[in-house]
């Protein structure tokens, strides 16, 4: 069970970025470094913050915000588990 | 190449570097701009000061008017230091409080009302506020802002901002960049003067200014200088001691805040040496080596001026045909 909600999270949020970027679905996978490879600059890691919010309903603090918790969509995931 | 030091930014035949800005600038505002004159808006920074010291080897101080432009979140030392600058190289000042027109455009109100959405008990009547990224710039994560309230018992409140808080604040505070430079204008036009940019080299290629603000002058002199350049022009120059001795603030929001906090991330004796490591293509480990700084965090500050850079391609573009 618990796999088929991860499998639900990871795809909502490849899903955002994909339709935030406006990128072709093959240009990310679950470990794509996304600030790495120019997918989110400032302005689009804001965004994110916003959409992580609104969908999953948690409030990212400004010591949270590290490349662990950020830099990919496993690493979000894990964030968001974290926090829930 | 030569070998990277913390003295690679020192100019040598600093007289030289000098006389050349100024005969450029003689020559774009007389010949390129056709104008008689230079006005600068003085903030008592150390970028306005020299810009202004420079247009008055270049045209002589009768030909130079110095506009000071506060408004109710200036700081008192602004205009006292300004005032001194001008005193010194004989420059007429003509001084324009903004704050009506700020009122006007909705500028505090609208601010104030973003931030209040954020922390609730702010009281702009009797709290201070700023916004600053807080992040550290080796780490590889682009930097985003919090707004930071000071309540007059010295408590502090920091929460990250929402995206749309955020834009609503910067497009706020922006209407003071914008109406000193629309000030900076009139004077210009009426005397057929030109109007003196200020930025230096990291705030036009890091974007830190406001487009059609301060971004929107028709010169600007020290735009190919780095910050520590600009400081030793200052020494040879001749600008005032406290002018150099001040920390680079923004002079923007109610609470005291330096332009490390708000923007840059670090000091810009440090930014301006690995920038410049950057721009050359020097090694990350030989500049780590120089900077006391792992190659990881050299190429996670590389990474960083990239992406500032590249999102702030768009204040420095020009309307597309």
């Amino acid at each position: 069970m618990k796999t088929q909600v991860e499998t639900e999270n990871k795809n909502k949020i490849k899903n955002y970025i994909i339709s935030a970027t406006l990128s072709d679905t093959k240009a990310i996978n679950d470990d794509t470094l996304i600030f790495e490879t120019g997918l989110l600059d400032s302005m689009g890691l804001l965004f994110l913050v916003e959409y992580l919010n609104e969908e999953f309903n948690i409030e990212v603090k400004d010591d949270e915000l590290l490349p662990e918790n950020f830099q990919s969509v496993n690493s979000i995931l894990k964030f968001i588990e974290g926090k829930q | 190449m030569k070998p990277f030091s913390k003295e690679i930014l020192h100019i040598e035949n600093i007289e030289e570097v000098c006389d050349t800005i100024v005969n450029k600038l003689k020559t774009d505002v007389a010949q390129k701009l056709q104008r008689r004159g230079a006005v600068v808006g003085i903030s008592g920074g150390i970028d306005s000061s020299v810009c202004m010291a420079l247009s008055t080897k270049a045209f002589g101080p009768e030909k130079v008017t110095a506009i000071m432009l506060p408004e109710q979140d200036s700081s008192d030392d602004s205009k006292n230091l300004a005032l001194k600058l001008a005193n010194k190289f004989s420059v007429k000042t003509i001084e324009e409080n903004i704050t009506k027109a700020l009122d006007g455009f909705g500028c505090y109100r609208r601010r104030d009302e973003a931030i209040a959405r954020v922390i609730h008990n702010f009281d702009p009547k009797v709290d201070k506020a700023k916004i600053e990224i807080k992040q550290d710039i080796s780490q590889n994560i682009p930097g985003i802002f919090s707004v930071t309230v000071i309540k007059p018992n010295g408590e502090v409140i920091s929460k990250l901002l929402p995206v749309k808080e955020y834009l609503q604040i910067v497009a706020s505070t922006n209407f003071k960049q914008r109406s000193r430079m629309s000030m900076l204008y009139y004077h210009a036009e009426r005397l057929h003067y030109a109007v003196i940019g200020t930025p230096n080299k990291h705030e036009v290629e890091q974007g830190f200014f406001v487009k059609h603000g301060d971004g929107g002058a028709d010169v600007m002199p020290i735009g190919h200088l780095y910050k520590t350049q600009v400081y030793q022009l200052a020494r040879y120059l001749g600008v005032p001691q406290e002018i150099i001795d001040r920390t680079p603030t923004t002079d923007t929001y109610t609470a005291e805040q330096t332009q490390e906090d708000f923007f840059f991330q670090m000091p810009h004796k440090e930014m301006d040496l690995i920038w410049y490591g950057w721009e050359n293509n020097y090694k990350t480990d030989e500049v780590g080596k120089v900077m006391g700084k792992t190659a990881q965090e050299i190429e996670n500050i590389y990474k960083s001026f990239e992406r500032k850079r590249n999102t702030t391609e768009y204040l420095r573009m020009r309307p597309i045909f």
